[in-house]
């Protein structure tokens, strides 16, 4: 029996490279185009709400892969190259120009873009979008000192991104219909924590949604009428971080089953036998909501390459991602709404704190500010299935290695 | 094994414990960067600190296994050879030569491990 001689790979972020990649490390040695429809070298998409806002990074500094590492893979990187449609039927697909490609598995990385605000003027030409190398370029240059920006949304990307926009001299305003976002992630302690600082850092935060983004005549802002607000936010800079619509696109017009994302079974199998999907455009079936951070894609990656060349799928720890702002750091481990109960390791509002969800005596998620060790302890208990008790681990004079060596 | 120069005590055996690494500093080594001496499974070995991805200490890493995983992005590099294990990083940290002698520890800065 011979296996797949030629995979497309349609997308180019993270999901997409860890397939190419994986696909390599595994010992395929057939032909792996990888079709992007950016142009340049694949790129990191989590500094762009961090040091490349802030200036710091280039486009050179985010690559997810150097330039000669496609040559030495074997993978044909056609940058500049979006797909129109895929047509597993008849084992290829089609490029926007008219290009017709030959691939007996095709695996989509496509990704999504960010959600616009479904408002009046969401789409007024101040009202900024951030999922994209091009859309941080953007933005930045309008990140003056002095600038009046109004962040809509306070989960990862609007609280990085207000920070971001605050440490660089902005007048910023950060609006979410929730008191407190990031609960049932996170836990109360660490949320609340996390959405204090940037009241305390000197934004201003305000519970509520946003009615319609208005344009003031002769180009001076705009307003945004706020849901219970009497006065409107007025300002010369809107940025909207309110999630993301997964790029199905391609998958539903091929007839995939589509479903909040494509939705994948083990090894990112895809409803038609030689498509899989991975990274943020996928949703696993069962779950409610797609994985959409950045470990995730990988690990997705990861188990596409297996899938495809028949060897078994790796298994995977608890889910992890991080946050950046003001300085400090916001790690996750698991979802914290899947506990029972939380212990806390050092004093809320005390800066750097941690908090553990335990179901059982067993460690499901655990978050924390700027404690990386507590997470990497973490992890390694939850994915251990190691019974913990409360005690230890909330005793800060006690390693917690010692819990992983018993 | 090679003799260039005596090298740089760094610790006596025991100073740093298993699992934890020490940080010493540029000025001390006279290298680019920091150098990092790990301690793990009986064995010293040293690498750049600064991992090759972002701006993290990897001194403060978690060490298990033969590999230190950075605090910052979970990158992992084998202690050894200092190749990455996995994403996000794609280079190599430097090696440095350790050995343990008489009860101390001594770093060869810019002598690369024996892989």
């Amino acid at each position: 029996m011979s296996g797949p001689r030629r995979i497309a790979v349609v997308g180019a972020g993270l999901a997409a490279v860890s397939t190419c990649d994986a696909l390599r490390a595994q010992g395929y040695d057939g032909e792996l185009v990888l079709y992007s429809a950016e142009r340049g070298l694949p790129y990191d998409r989590p500094p762009l709400s961090k040091d490349v806002l802030l200036g710091k990074s280039r486009r050179e500094n985010i690559l997810l892969r150097p330039e000669q590492w496609y040559d030495e893979q074997g993978i044909e990187l056609r940058d500049g190259a979006p797909v129109r449609a895929i047509r597993p039927h008849e084992g290829g697909l089609e490029l926007a120009d008219g290009e017709l490609a030959a691939a007996d598995r095709i695996v989509l990385a496509t990704g999504g873009t960010a959600r616009p605000l479904p408002v009046p003027g969401g789409d007024d030409p101040a009202v900024h979008l951030l999922r994209t190398w091009e859309d941080a370029e953007r933005l930045r240059e309008r990140l003056l000192p002095g600038a009046r920006v109004a962040v809509i949304g306070a989960g990862l990307i609007g609280a990085e991104t207000a920070a971001v926009a605050h440490a660089l001299g902005c007048r910023v305003t950060l609006i979410d219909p929730l008191p407190v976002p990031l609960t049932a992630a996170v836990g109360d302690d660490i949320a609340n924590a996390l959405h204090r600082r940037h009241s305390a850092e000197g934004i201003g935060v305000l519970t509520a949604g946003v009615e319609c983004i208005e344009r003031r005549p002769g180009n001076l802002g705009v307003l945004l009428h706020l849901t219970g607000y009497g006065a409107p936010v007025l300002a010369d800079t809107v940025v909207v971080g309110i999630g993301m619509r997964p790029a199905t696109e391609l998958a539903e017009a091929a007839g995939l089953h589509v479903d909040n994302g494509v939705v994948v079974h083990p090894g990112q199998r895809t409803s038609h036998p030689n498509v899989l999907a991975v990274g943020d455009v996928a949703r696993p079936e069962g779950h409610k909501v797609r994985h959409e951070h950045w470990e995730a894609a990988q690990r997705d990656g990861e188990a596409a390459a297996h899938g495809i060349l028949g060897r078994p799928l790796p298994s995977f720890g608890a889910s992890w991602f991080w946050s950046d702002r003001h300085g400090s750091r916001l790690e996750a481990v698991g979802t914290m709404a899947d506990a029972e109960r939380t212990v806390l390791r050092g004093a809320p509002g005390d800066g750097a704190f941690t908090v553990f969800g335990l179901l059982g005596d067993r460690l499901v998620a655990a978050a924390a500010i700027d404690r990386p060790r507590d997470i990497k302890a973490a992890r390694r208990i939850a994915d251990r299935g190691v019974a913990v008790d409360a005690a230890a681990l909330s005793d800060e004079s006690a390693d917690l290695r010692t819990l992983l060596k018993r | 094994m090679s003799t260039t120069g005596t090298g740089i005590r760094v610790a006596a055996v025991g100073d740093i414990e298993e699992g934890e690494a020490l940080k010493v500093p540029a000025e001390t080594t006279g290298h680019t960067d920091a150098i990092a001496v790990f301690h793990e499974a009986g064995a010293y070995y040293a690498l750049d600190d600064t991992c090759t991805h972002g701006q993290a200490s990897l001194a403060d890493g978690w060490i298990e296994n033969g590999e230190v995983e950075c605090p910052l992005h979970s990158a992992r590099f084998c202690l050894k050879s200092g190749e990455p294990q996995c994403m996000p990083a794609t280079l190599a940290q430097r090696t440095h030569r350790v050995e343990v002698r008489e009860g101390e520890v001594w770093l060869h800065p810019g002598e690369e491990a024996d892989a």
